[in-house]
Parts: C-alpha cells; sequence; structure tokens
C-alpha cells in the first residue's frame, strides 16, 4: 500500500495505483473541496438569472466543507466509514437545490463503498453509478443540462475505463475529461445556459471537485486538510433586534410537563423569578410546554418534577448554538410591542408550521400569522438541510407544515421530509407572498391532510410580482437586461427590465391584469423608506382607483418591492 | 296547555316572529356609556349600528337580571303552562345562563312543581334561534317537555356557524374573543372567517377579501354534506345578500336572513355575515 499511496506520486509519468483506503480517499476528497473553495467566486458568477439568488458556488462549498468537517481529522482507514462519514455531512449542511444534489451524490458514493475497507477503479465505477442513480433521485422532474447530467455521464465513463482494466490514475483521468466535456456542452441541453452565454454552474461544481481530486492524484499542490474557512451559517446575526448569539448566556431549556391542575401563569412568573429569560411557558392545566434560558438548568428541571412529570427534556449550551430560532424569542419580542402578548402556542396542539424567512418585516408577518418556526434565509442564503431539520424537530407537534419560500429552498426542504421523524409536507411556495396566503388558509379546524391541500391550492393561486436590481447583463426569454437595470419577477418570471423602479411596476401590474383583484400587498424592502412606499403606493392607486393597497415593511434585502395580489 | 320556550335576546327570532310562535324572549341590557337599553325592545338593530358606529365609547351588555327570568316563568306558570324550555346563549360568553338559573332557584316552591328545563345551547344566535323556534312549532303540535329537549338537543348538536368578520377589533375589545385570539397578531387586513366549538368562538381562515371569504364559506357549507335547514344572519342588508347569494352555489333550498341583533353585534361590529346550518341526521 505504502509504495502506491498518491502521496509518493512524483514523477511525471503517472504511476500505477490500484487501491485507496480511507485515508487516501480523505485526502482526495480534502483536495476536491479545497479546489472547489477556491473557484467559489467563479462559479457564482455562472448564475443564468440577473437576480440575486441562491449562489451555486456557495452552496456547493458550502455543503462540502459540511461533508469534509466530520473527516478532516479522521485517522479511520476504511474508505467506507469515511465515505459515509462524508455523505452524512454533505446531508445535513446541504445547501440550496445544487448542494441538496451534491450531498446525494456522496451519498450514493458512500453507499457504494459500503463495507469497504479498500477500494479499486471498479468499485469506484460502481459508486459513481450509485451516485448517479441517486442524483437523479433526488429531484422530481431531473432536468437535462445541469449537474445531473455530468454526474451521470462522469460515472458512465467510469465504467467504461474500469472495464476495459484502468487503474484508479487512469479513471480519474478518465472521469475528469468526460466532466469537462459534459459541462461545456450543457448550453446544448438547456436553452437557457446557450442564451446567457454560460456553461451549468451546478455541474462546473461538480467538474471542479473532481478536477480538485485528480490534482492530488498528480501530485499537484493543493491546500490540503484546510481548516473550513466558510463560517457556518451566517443566520446568528440576521435576526435584527432580537435575539443574537453575542446576548444569549447559559443554557435553553425547554421540556413538556404534564401534571394535574398547572397554573400556566404561576409557573411562567416562577421560572421568571428563577432568572429564566425569554421565558416561554404554553399549554393548559394539564399539559404545558416550557421553553427558558437560564445560567442553571437543574434548577428549572427540579421545578418542573416538583410539578409533574417531564417529557422531550432539550437542554443546549448557548453559547455553542449555531441557530437561534424565532420562537425561543418569542416572548421577549412579543414583550418589546406595544400590543397585549399573544398565545404563543402552536396552531393546533399537533400541528406546526415552518416558514423559511428574509427581511425582519417579513418575520413580523409571518409571526402575526402564527409561524411556529421561522428559519432566516432565503434569496441568498439558503438555509441548509441540517438548520431545518433542527427546526422541525424543535417544536413539539409531530406534524409539520413547511414553506420553503424559495425555488431554491424547495429541494432541502423535500430531503428534511425523508430525514424526519415527523410527518412532514412541503407546500411548495417559491415567494414570501405565496407563504403568507398558504399560512392564511390554514384552517384550524381541519385535519393534516386537508391542510396540506388548501395551503397548496393558496399558494397555486397567488400572483407574486418582485422588483430587484439585475447584478448582469443577460438576455432571456426576449428580455434585454443590463447589470444595474431594475427587472420585474412574475411569479418567479422575468416578465420586464427598466430604467426606473415605476416603469418596472407600472408594467407589471398591467401584464398582471392587476384591474381583476382586490387587494394588493406591497411589501417594501430595506432600502426603500416607508414615505417612498406610500408614494409609490399612491402611484398605482392614481391609476387604479378600484384596488384596495395594502402597504407593509417586508425588509427584505435585494428587492425594493415584492407584490402579492388578491 | 302545552310546553312553551323561552329564550334570551341573543336569538336573534324577531319580535312579530316570536309573538306568532309563542315564544317568550328575555332581553338583555346593552349600555352605550350611562345608557341602558332593553336588546331590541328599547333599542332597534337600525338605530344601533348607526349608534355603534358613531358613538364615542364602545357599548358594552350585560346580562338579564335573575328577576327578568324569575318574572317571566312566574308568568308563564300563571297562563297554565304544562312546563318550560328555557334555551339561552353559551355560558361561554354571557351570563345570561347563570341569572336563568337563579332566577329560576328563586321561584317559590310550589311554582318549581312545573317542570322547566333549562338548556346552555353552547352557541349563539340563530344557532339557537332556530332550533327554538322549531321546538315552538313542536309545542304547539303537543310533544312532552323531555321530548322537545331531545329534539333540541339532537339539532344543536348537528349545527353549524360560520361567520365572516369586517374586522376582529370588535371582537377584542368586547373581550369574547374566544379562540379567535390567535388572529390577533396578523398585521395583514384580512375578513376572518370564525366559527363555534364548545361554547367558544375558533378561527376558521383569514382571506384576504370579503369574496373570497363568501366564496370559502360556501366551499365550507358544502363540506357539511345533506343540510336540513339553513339561514344568514346579517348585520346590514349588503353583506347579508352576497353571503346568501354565494350560498345558492351549494345549496338549493330556501336562505331566510335574519338581522344580528345589537348584544352580538356589539361584539361582531358591522360588516358581519355569518351562516347557521342544521345538517340532515343521520336517520333521516
Amino acid at each position: 500500500m505504502q509504495e502506491q499511496s498518491p502521496r509518493t506520486v512524483r514523477t511525471q509519468h503517472l504511476r500505477r495505483i490500484s487501491v485507496f483506503d480511507g485515508q487516501d480517499l480523505k485526502r482526495a476528497l480534502l483536495a476536491g473541496a479545497a479546489w472547489l473553495e477556491e473557484h467559489r467566486e467563479v462559479i457564482n458568477a455562472l448564475n443564468v438569472f440577473p437576480v440575486p439568488d441562491g449562489d451555486t458556488g456557495s452552496n456547493m462549498t458550502a455543503t462540502m466543507q459540511a461533508a469534509i468537517r466530520g473527516i478532516a481529522e479522521s485517522n479511520e482507514t476504511s474508505a467506507g466509514i469515511i465515505a459515509a462519514k462524508l455523505a452524512h455531512g454533505a446531508l445535513m449542511g446541504a445547501r440550496g437545490n445544487s448542494g441538496v444534489i451534491l450531498s446525494q451524490t456522496l451519498r450514493g458514493l458512500a453507499q457504494g463503498l459500503e463495507n469497504k475497507k479498500t477500494f479499486a477503479a471498479a468499485d469506484l465505477a460502481a459508486a459513481l453509478e450509485e451516485a448517479s442513480r441517486l442524483a437523479y433521485r433526488a429531484v422530481l422532474k431531473p432536468v437535462e443540462g445541469t449537474i445531473l447530467t455530468v454526474v451521470r455521464e462522469s460515472a458512465e465513463a467510469a465504467r467504461v475505463s474500469a472495464d476495459r482494466g484502468d487503474d484508479l490514475v487512469g479513471l480519474m483521468q478518465v472521469v475528469v475529461t468526460a466532466a469537462r466535456q459534459s459541462v461545456a456542452s450543457t448550453p446544448d441541453l438547456l436553452p437557457t445556459l446557450k442564451q446567457a452565454g454560460v456553461v451549468d454552474s451546478g455541474g462546473q461544481g461538480f467538474c471542479t471537485i473532481l478536477e480538485g481530486i485528480w490534482r492530488y492524484i498528480r501530485g499537484e499542490a493543493v491546500q490540503l486538510g484546510a481548516a473550513p474557512t466558510l463560517v457556518p451559517p451566517a443566520e446568528a446575526h440576521v435576526m435584527k433586534g432580537r435575539v443574537s448569539i453575542e446576548e444569549e448566556f447559559g443554557y435553553e431549556v425547554v421540556f413538556l410537563l404534564r401534571g394535574e391542575k398547572l397554573d400556566v401563569d404561576s409557573i411562567r412568573q416562577t421560572i421568571i423569578d428563577m432568572g429564566g429569560e425569554s421565558t416561554v411557558v404554553a399549554g393548559d392545566e394539564k399539559m404545558l410546554k416550557v421553553h427558558t434560558h437560564v445560567p442553571w438548568p437543574g434548577k428549572v428541571l427540579d421545578y418542573g418534577v416538583s410539578l409533574g412529570s417531564l417529557l422531550d427534556i432539550n437542554i443546549e449550551n448557548l453559547q455553542e448554538q449555531s441557530l437561534t430560532y424565532a420562537a425561543e424569542s418569542e416572548a421577549e419580542h412579543a414583550a418589546d410591542q406595544e400590543e397585549e402578548v399573544y398565545d404563543t402556542s402552536t396552531l393546533t396542539p399537533d400541528l406546526a408550521t415552518l416558514a423559511v424567512v428574509s427581511g425582519a418585516g417579513f418575520e413580523k408577518v409571518f409571526q402575526g400569522l402564527r409561524v411556529s418556526v421561522i428559519v432566516p434565509g432565503g434569496q441568498t442564503m439558503n438555509p441548509s438541510i441540517e438548520e431545518l431539520l433542527k427546526a422541525v424537530n424543535s417544536v413539539a407537534a409531530q406534524k409539520v407544515i413547511i414553506l420553503p419560500n424559495n425555488s431554491n429552498v424547495i429541494l432541502s426542504a423535500r430531503q428534511v421530509d425523508n430525514l424526519a421523524d415527523k410527518e412532514v409536507y412541503i407546500v411548495p411556495t417559491a415567494t414570501m407572498p405565496q407563504g403568507i396566503a398558504s399560512l392564511l388558509a390554514c384552517n384550524y379546524e381541519a385535519d393534516f391532510a386537508t391542510n396540506c391541500k388548501t395551503m397548496t391550492e393558496a399558494a397555486d393561486n397567488t400572483q407574486t410580482a418582485e422588483i430587484t436590481t439585475a447584478v448582469r447583463t443577460v438576455q432571456i426569454g426576449g428580455v434585454h437586461v443590463r447589470e444595474g437595470d431594475f427587472i420585474g419577477l412574475i411569479n418567479g418570471n422575468l416578465t420586464i427590465a427598466g430604467q426606473t423602479i415605476e416603469e418596472v411596476i407600472r408594467d407589471m401590474l398591467q401584464r398582471m391584469h392587476i384591474d381583476r383583484y382586490e387587494i394588493l400587498t406591497l411589501y417594501y424592502g430595506e432600502d426603500v423608506t416607508a414615505q417612498e412606499a406610500q408614494e409609490t403606493a399612491k402611484r398605482i392607486k392614481a391609476q387604479y382607483s378600484h384596488i384596495e393597497i395594502e402597504v407593509v415593511d417586508g425588509g427584505q434585502p435585494y428587492y425594493a418591492y415584492i407584490l402579492s395580489a388578491e | 296547555m302545552a310546553v312553551r320556550i323561552l329564550t334570551d335576546s341573543t336569538c336573534d327570532i324577531p319580535l312579530e316572529q316570536a309573538k306568532a310562535l309563542g315564544i317568550t324572549i328575555v332581553p338583555l341590557i346593552v349600555f352605550f356609556g350611562d345608557e341602558a337599553f332593553l336588546d331590541g325592545i328599547e333599542l332597534d338593530n337600525a338605530s344601533f349600528y348607526s349608534k355603534l358606529q358613531t358613538s364615542k365609547v364602545s357599548p358594552r351588555t350585560s346580562q338579564p337580571p335573575p328577576a327578568a327570568f324569575e318574572e317571566a316563568y312566574k308568568r308563564l306558570i300563571n297562563e297554565g303552562v304544562d312546563g318550560i324550555l328555557s334555551v339561552h346563549v353559551s355560558s361561554k360568553l354571557s351570563g345570561t345562563y347563570q341569572s336563568a338559573c337563579s332566577g329560576w332557584e328563586a321561584l317559590p316552591d310550589e311554582l318549581k312543581k312545573i317542570p322547566i328545563e333549562l338548556v346552555d345551547s353552547s352557541i349563539v344566535s340563530l344557532g339557537l334561534g332556530i332550533p327554538v323556534m322549531r321546538a315552538a312549532k313542536e309545542a304547539e303540535r303537543g310533544l312532552s317537555l323531555p321530548e322537545l329537549k331531545a329534539r333540541l338537543l339532537d339539532r344543536l348538536a348537528r349545527m353549524k356557524i360560520f361567520f365572516v368578520l369586517d374586522t376582529l377589533e370588535y371582537l377584542k375589545r368586547g373581550g369574547r374573543i374566544g379562540g379567535a385570539r390567535a388572529l390577533l397578531g396578523n398585521i395583514l387586513s384580512v375578513k376572518p372567517i370564525l366559527s363555534f366549538k364548545n361554547g367558544e368562538i375558533v378561527p376558521i381562515e383569514q382571506p384576504r377579501t370579503r369574496s373570497k371569504a363568501y366564496a370559502r364559506i360556501a366551499q365550507l357549507v358544502g363540506e357539511l354534506g345533506v343540510v336540513e335547514e339553513m339561514a344568514v344572519i346579517e348585520s346590514d342588508e349588503e353583506v347579508g345578500q352576497q353571503l346568501a347569494q354565494s350560498l345558492k352555489t351549494v345549496y338549493q333550498g330556501e336562505i331566510p336572513r335574519y338581522k344580528l341583533g345589537a348584544v352580538l353585534g356589539a361584539y361582531a361590529g358591522p360588516g358581519t355575515a355569518g351562516v347557521m346550518v342544521i345538517t340532515a341526521s343521520k336517520d333521516s
């Protein structure tokens, strides 16, 4: 094994490598991850759409970094175990559609290498075939000319190479060559790529990982074992004016308390008196949920035991916690408001809702609609599968409806369905107004199945228009866009580009046949003032006098206005 | 002489109709500041709603005093009735039922020999109004008090109510919001659809527009299956007519419309429309 190790490869004529063990595989993958990270921005720039949305390079890099986090320091020599750890890390850390597909590819690789301490070219070819199969299964409607094609054609090339007796070096060379060709031909398969004059970003990302591995095998310098430099979730500071990591202390204690004649108000007060912050106590006299932040978790648990029996106890060290959820600060937040403090329990005892939301104003809107838990994110910041999964597990209810509110989060949400022990349903909302319409249609008295249906219908019946600034010059579907133009999207489709916000809004409303609707909600973004928004509303009203216009502070980044018509 | 039916003014049965059916209605009391009015008697619907929108003070309401029930029971007993079925608004929303119980207890022992059945309907408005009117007709046909009560309870169990409000503001101010408090945090303007469950108001959905609310209520009614009887309640003509129109898509029978009285109007506010539906019993 030693003389065959790639670490010793220095000659121009590559030596044959028959087998890889766990450490070889680890180093190869670290190299792949490092090479991908180095090219993150290049891959980001391949985005077709001129809107600031989930960047493929960043999403894939984050996914890959999550994948290697568990193996970087490992001394494990079994290739199968290294691959399994890698796949687990990727699955939990996957962000965006490309990240989810990448994670499925790594899962396929792990399945192919299962129980193998070492592997040879034929094993790798079989594992890549499995990777391709799982990647296709990750999406409901596979589209060619994407990362899927690149994974599949790479696997096909590996099979041909292995069958003719190539070693691992030969196989990787063939695979990388095939992957490059496959990426180069993606515009021939997908017209939008051709129009935009780019190759597929996800395919490029996958190819870049393979190139990194190939460079390692050839003995070229790739920073090995570099500590993951991506800051994991940027979410910590997103919850503006609310809980931030810096302010946290002690432990978060959550449990269900079952007893008789429990007094919600007096229990809440006692826990607050114990020094509990962000304390939420909700429920009835037989069962209630306690959530609090305390320096000494034991005290609160002792108190709970004195009242009844404790269930689903969960204690987290807040300094270690990298995520904050809206529900946790519900009590604090509500106390800040001038209005009275509202009951904070879930919609129905058995049903919880989860929404991915960006913008402080939108968060308030979703909270007002009693969404059970908010995962910050959206547009350029797609939450990972793990973040979504953790949020699903944070609610007491056994049935959870997820509102991804972004087309690039829907796939991650679907993975949560596979991972969670709970019953999870995804309403495939692509915009926040769709998520809002869906929540408004949530019937408090109906069962889970009925709500899944009515909430999906409500989302489908909502028209969303979004106005943002083009981040690149492109021509798509007959619309000429120059970088810096204002652009309008109707239900996610680029429809209009113009020099001023006014003209883009005017044209969009016309195309939406706004005169047929009764109410228009105008959510203004963080870069728009309330006064500007009111003036915009006035201009619209002047043209469409019958329509009721509601102006709401959305606080969303990048999008000056998000409109919904009903 | 037969059994007679007694109820309170939250039943929203028009006075002439009550008189014709031999129903005794004990009025609740509506206050605007220091001014007190007997519901339906000293304050008609039209003047109530105009007062509601112009008055600087929010109206308050009060259950009838026990003495009002005591008097009413005495009068009926002195007329020679065989028994009294006394049906009242949900005890979770009003002290009326309690007041009626106290009124009965205050009766002299010899009058208590006449059987009186007190019923907490766990519902409001025509939700109890319709079963009360049916009971009055059945009482006229000579049905016994236990039989009348059993039939009334059966109809109450099959009663469904959906109503749409213009705003939750009045419900919130009146403090009778029940489960609909879940909707209070909403920043967006909506036309909430509410219902009744276990004697309390519960939220259903939050459509953004009236037309959607009417369509949705019709859909919900359509899902109830076979309907025995239906009526619309309205705070004003326009909203009731629109809701009834929408209901015609799912129900071909007659849909009588009634005015929402002052007591409930004080909590629901202007622009309220609702539908009361008795679904067909399983054996019919």
